[in-house]
């Protein structure tokens, strides 16, 4: 039995986890579902021993222990399958399993390969994987390697006393159903050997498998219930389940759009390798939100109109023009502005001050012949700062050293200025405290009215209903369903969920 | 430094010998301040010191012909070198200490087989014709010197007041944020290594001109105190921050350092070793770990 | 699937048929390239390269890269022969005490070259090349820039003495290469260095100490750049500063050029010993067909451009999802 009794985490001041107990019995599969944010993964770290808690007592059998690396916590029993695998792929299958466990396998300081050979077919039958274990680990099939990735944490059983405690983090994410299915029951045929802690948006996988399912939101474990009978759409609601505030996005200040100035146009789209299908329009004031789960492939859409990913087929118009030239240069300089999630890598360069930030996308405006008009520079600086109210001492800070509302306010303004018409927002509001949200809403409903195309990608699914003009809602991909979003008749969360899931 | 050995001797601070240790390292100067845009962008340029060679072996054999043309040649000659280690880094993917060190290869290749393996010589006359304005002094300062500054000024004058010298910011800062502000980055690194073959190139014909000859091997022993000046200016291997004048600074440092170690009789085989662990010692230093995830 | 196992299975073999594909074009063009006396002068050109390459191999396999060479193959070559002339001169006497002492020195200089790398957080091609340096000149300070003759008959046997036409020296080499295989297959260390090549970070959290094996292999490194001193030393029967020379971009050009990947977890011993072969054919077979040897750094930068490039064009080996 493994237990987590109250357990606190704080990240850099924000409280992740909020005295949370869990337990898992043996033999038992226990379901953890949750949103992005609720700290589904941050637990899942505490557990294998990646993260440390700052409260709270972990027991095995009811002993407290404590794990200070994920190695820690595999000599007690506990081991991660990782969603991004963490097979080393240049290794073959016996060495990936024994990777850092080759002990008992040298003689004289040779390796007895045979010997390896043998444990390994004796891990591999375990999730009924019958491939020769000196294979080349790239060469199997993601499936394969997932199971390899499995047998590899079973063969902790070997070492360890008790009984094993596996976390499948999004395990099903890329397979078919057929391997789905394999992987279920190889999952359930091994429960008298560990007890397994499943983690999916796939509710209704989590339902299917499961014994019990925790939902944790916000930090806190807010249910926990009897898999059998269990309702997805209750769960649903359970892991969301908190009033759109009005007033909070905005709503007051949302104006209709444009209709008769189309800014951009997808028609027919096919996205880079991914075999869909994706029409859109954007039109002058219009906020869409691309709606979906992680990995339904609104990220893609983002990048192709951005130039850094070339469509397989179709046409996208940027004003009418079809595109053919396929670049961030090219859309740039046609007036696209991208806010990337990753902003201390895509969005802000540390190291630079606030004006060459700023007029790194439009230096061309502010220089002659090659010589930069510093002093320009720094008044457009001087005048976003005012107008967004940035908190900086001077143009001349250090971007690197603001704090995340206001490098995003940076980033905001580079693209504002630059006369971007059509801004691509990718989790804007990421990683800022509420009032710094707040200010990011406001510019979003500033750009608006101003008559600049936006398209979301937001954080959390209210966001994206308090902000929108329009939804598309993604999944696999493709888009499934558009919804409407007028103010005071804004579709609920459950509305998109269905879609989504 | 150039305290203790003044102390020691009140000479060595005297003017003329101050202006004399200043003309001596005018070549060095000019390479480091090439190179400075290579590492400024997160690069590294260990070409430098073969496309000096080939520049004074090149300069040698242009100039019957083409007189003060000759400098230009052997200054495109650069340009085009480094090019090649541009267009190889970016577009082939290949890590630039080993496509500089490959056109490296090439450069002395170019150098040993336009030279036959041999030094060779400036007719005087020629020289003088064409070159003897470099050599000369204004004021008791040498020429070169000024020249060396000037272009120290131009450098300087690229790297803060233009755009190509805010991009090379930008990419030691990160490409990444380059690309998605819409900037052609790969042009700009390019450019970065072209600046540097160009900036080594003038630096060989300036020391070809001083020395009145060229051979494959005649700026041998320049690579070292060249990255060592960058490096210990201020400049660190991961780029973005210091830049020229920090290397105008790291060169006076090198060049005092020689200049009192010769003072002191420490053997000339000393400095490698001193200058290899400085060079260290100033990597650690300055190197700014948050932008490598695994140091290999 | 097939048909991209099979497109893998020719690439691994290109280097190969680049080899025996250069022995033909040299031949065709001078028939007396393909004779047993010219093939023992590769051979002994090949032989100290190929336990600098080796050395070398470890390291990028890793996925970092060694540039001291020069300066530790000159070191090492003149401490063995200073400790050789100062025990009596021979290896058959108290002379044979050199041989250890200098792979002892390799291996220190490997170890400062590693610790430096690892503990200072050095990427190792800027480490490796100032304390490449550093090397340089302390064998000048060794030597005073004198050469050391090392007239010693058993010691050069490796050179005169030929079994089946080959001297000694490529038998020698061929041990080390043989012994380089084991350690690269057959041992945990070696095993590790293609588990931190192919993933870093992976290899770290199954608890593999990636620092202490990046050390081990600086250190293996170290004592297989001594076996090539020991080589070129028996090869010239001069031990100076210059042994080292231009063993820096022979070395690194043999092991792309063999397909051992750059970003490191590819390739391996056998890979290198195709790569030296190819290095010193050109060489040699430019001489033979009458071409001057200067332009054998030309053709070896070009060719380690393509290699890089040809290496990382390659399928990716990370997981394609």
């Amino acid at each position: 039995m493994f237990e987590l009794v109250n357990v606190e985490k704080r990240y850099m001041g924000v409280h992740v986890l909020k005295g949370v107990d869990f337990r898992i019995d043996d033999g038992e599969i226990v379901g953890l579902v949750g949103e992005n944010g609720a700290g589904k993964s941050t637990l899942m770290k505490v557990i294998y021993g990646a993260v440390q808690h700052d409260a709270g007592t972990l027991l095995v059998d009811g002993a407290p222990v404590s794990f200070r690396s994920p190695r820690d916590a595999m000599k007690r029993g506990v081991g991660m399958v990782y969603q991004e695998q963490s097979l080393i792929p240049n290794l073959t299958v016996m060495e990936n399993i024994f990777l850092g466990f080759e002990k008992p396998f040298v003689r004289f300081g040779a390796i007895n390969w045979k010997k390896m050979a043998e444990a390994a077919r004796r891990q591999l039958a375990k999730v009924r994987l019958d491939i020769d274990p000196g294979t080349i680990t790239a060469r199997l099939t993601f499936a394969q390697r997932q199971l390899v990735e499995l047998a590899k944490v079973l063969a902790l059983e070997e070492r360890v006393e008790g009984k094993l405690v596996i976390l499948l983090d999004e395990p099903t994410s890329v397979l078919s159903r057929d391997e789905i299915e394999l992987l279920f029951s190889v999952v359930r045929a091994l429960r008298h050997r560990a007890s397994f802690i499943f983690v999916s948006h796939r509710l209704d996988e989590i339902v299917a498998l499961s014994d019990r399912i925790y939902v944790l939101k916000d930090g806190v474990v807010v249910d926990v219930m009897e898999a059998k009978g269990a309702d997805i759409s209750a769960i649903q609601k359970k892991m969301v389940g908190r009033d759109i505030n009005g007033e909070y996005y905005r709503e007051d200040r949302q104006a209709p759009y444009d209709p008769d100035r189309v800014l951009l146009e997808l028609d027919h789209v096919e996205i880079a390798g991914q075999g869909n299908d994706i029409s859109l329009t954007l039109h002058a004031g219009e906020v869409l939100a691309l709606v979906g789960v992680e990995g339904s492939g609104r990220e893609p859409i983002l990048r192709t109109i951005f130039g850094m990913l070339r469509p397989d087929r179709g046409t996208l118009r940027i004003r009418g023009e079809p595109v053919h030239a396929f670049s961030p240069a090219h859309s740039v300089a046609h007036g696209v502005g991208y806010v990337p999630r990753e902003r201390k890598v895509e969005g802000i360069a540390s190291g630079m001050n606030v004006f060459e930030n700023m007029t790194l996308p439009q230096m061309r405006n502010y220089s002659h012949a090659g010589v930069l008009d510093i002093r320009a520079e720094r008044d457009l600086a001087r005048e976003w700062i005012g107008k967004l109210s940035i908190k900086v001492p001077s143009e001349y800070a250090d971007c690197g050293n603001l704090s995340g509302g206001n490098q995003q306010k940076v980033v905001l303004a580079k693209w504002r200025s630059s006369g971007s018409e059509i801004i691509l927002l990718d989790h804007p509001t990421r990683g800022l405290d509420i009032g710094a949200k707040e200010d990011v809403y406001a510019m979003i409903r500033d750009m608006s009215a101003h008559g600049v195309g936006i398209i979301l990608v937001a954080d959390t699914l209210e966001e994206a209903i308090g902000l929108s003009h329009t939804i598309a809602v993604i999944k696999d991909g493709e888009i499934k369903k558009w919804f409407s979003c007028q103010p005071k008749a804004k579709p609920s969360l459950y509305d998109l969920i269905q879609y989504m899931v | 430094m150039l305290l203790l050995v003044g102390m020691r001797d009140i000479n060595f601070l005297s003017p003329e010998n101050l202006i004399n240790l200043a003309a001596d390292v005018v070549p060095l100067l000019i390479m480091a301040v090439g190179m400075t845009f290579v590492i400024y962008i997160g690069g590294i340029d260990l070409s430098s010191q073969s496309v000096a060679n080939m520049s004074t072996v090149l300069a040698t054999i242009a100039l019957p012909t083409f007189g003060v043309g000759a400098g230009i040649l052997v200054i495109a000659a650069g340009l085009v070198a480094g090019t090649v280690s541009g267009v190889v880094t970016t577009r082939l993917k290949v890590p630039s200490f080993i496509s500089t060190l490959a056109v490296g290869g090439i450069a002395l290749s170019v150098g040993q087989y336009a030279s036959g393996q041999q030094a060779l010589h400036m007719d005087t006359a020629q020289r003088q014709h064409a070159f003897g304005w470099m050599t000369g002094q204004v004021a008791g300062v040498p020429v070169s010197l000024i020249l060396a500054l000037a272009i120290v000024a131009l450098a300087w004058f690229i790297q803060t007041r233009m755009m190509p010298g805010r991009i090379f910011k930008a990419l030691g800062a990160g490409e990444p944020v380059v690309v998605a502000s819409g900037i052609r980055a790969e042009r700009y690194r390019i450019l970065a290594f072209a600046l540097s073959g160009m900036f080594a190139a003038l630096a060989g014909l300036m020391f070809s001109v001083r020395l009145s000859g060229g051979s494959p091997t005649l700026a041998e022993g320049f690579l070292l105190p060249a990255i060592v000046a960058v490096l210990v200016g201020g400049t660190p291997l991961t780029g973005g921050v210091g830049g020229v004048l920090n290397t105008l600074i790291g060169t006076m440092i090198v060049a005092v350092v020689r200049a009192s170690m010769l003072y002191f009789n420490i053997p000339a085989t000393g400095q490698q070793i001193f200058f290899g662990v400085v060079l260290i010692i100033a990597i650690a230093t300055t190197i700014d770990r948050s932008k490598m995830r695994v140091v290999k | 699937m097939n048909r991209f196992l099979a497109t893998d299975a020719l690439r691994k073999w290109v280097p190969l048929l680049v080899l025996v594909g250069l022995c033909l074009f040299f031949t065709a063009l001078n028939p007396n390239f393909l004779s047993l006396r010219n093939f023992a002068r590769i051979a002994i050109s090949s032989s100290p390269a190929l336990m600098v390459a080796i050395g070398v191999t470890f390291v990028i396999l890793m996925g970092s890269i060694d540039l001291s060479m020069e300066g530790t193959v000159a070191v090492c070559a003149v401490v063995f022969a200073l400790i050789l002339n100062a025990l009596g001169g021979t290896i058959a006497g108290r002379g044979w005490v050199a041989l250890p002492a200098a792979l002892l020195v390799g291996a220190a200089l490997g170890a400062i070259n590693g610790i430096v790398h690892v503990k200072l957080r050095i990427p190792s091609f800027m480490a490796s090349l100032s304390l490449g340096f550093v090397g340089i000149g302390l064998s000048l300070l060794i030597t005073g820039g004198d050469r050391i003759l090392i007239d010693d008959p058993p010691f050069r046997s490796l050179l005169t003495v030929r079994v089946e036409g080959f001297p000694l020296m490529a038998y020698a080499a061929l041990a080390c290469l043989l012994v380089a295989w084991f350690i690269q297959d057959h041992t945990t260390v070696g095993r590790n260095f293609y588990a931190v090549g192919g993933g870093e970070d992976l290899a770290r959290a199954s608890g593999l100490n990636v620092g202490r094996l990046r050390i081990i292999g600086f250190v293996l490194a170290g004592v297989f750049y001594a076996l090539g001193a020991i080589f070129a030393v028996a090869r010239l029967g001069i031990a100076e500063t210059e042994t080292g020379r231009n063993f820096m971009f022979m070395s690194i050009t043999s092991v792309v050029v063999g397909g051992t990947a750059l970003r490191g977890g590819e390739g391996g011993v056998w890979n290198t010993l195709v790569g030296v072969l190819i290095v010193n054919v050109i060489g040699n077979g430019m001489v033979v067909i009458g071409l001057a040897d200067y332009f054998q750094d030309g053709v070896l930068g070009l060719l380690v451009i393509a290699a890089v490039y040809l290496s990382t064009d390659r399928r990716s080996l990370s997981f394609v999802k």
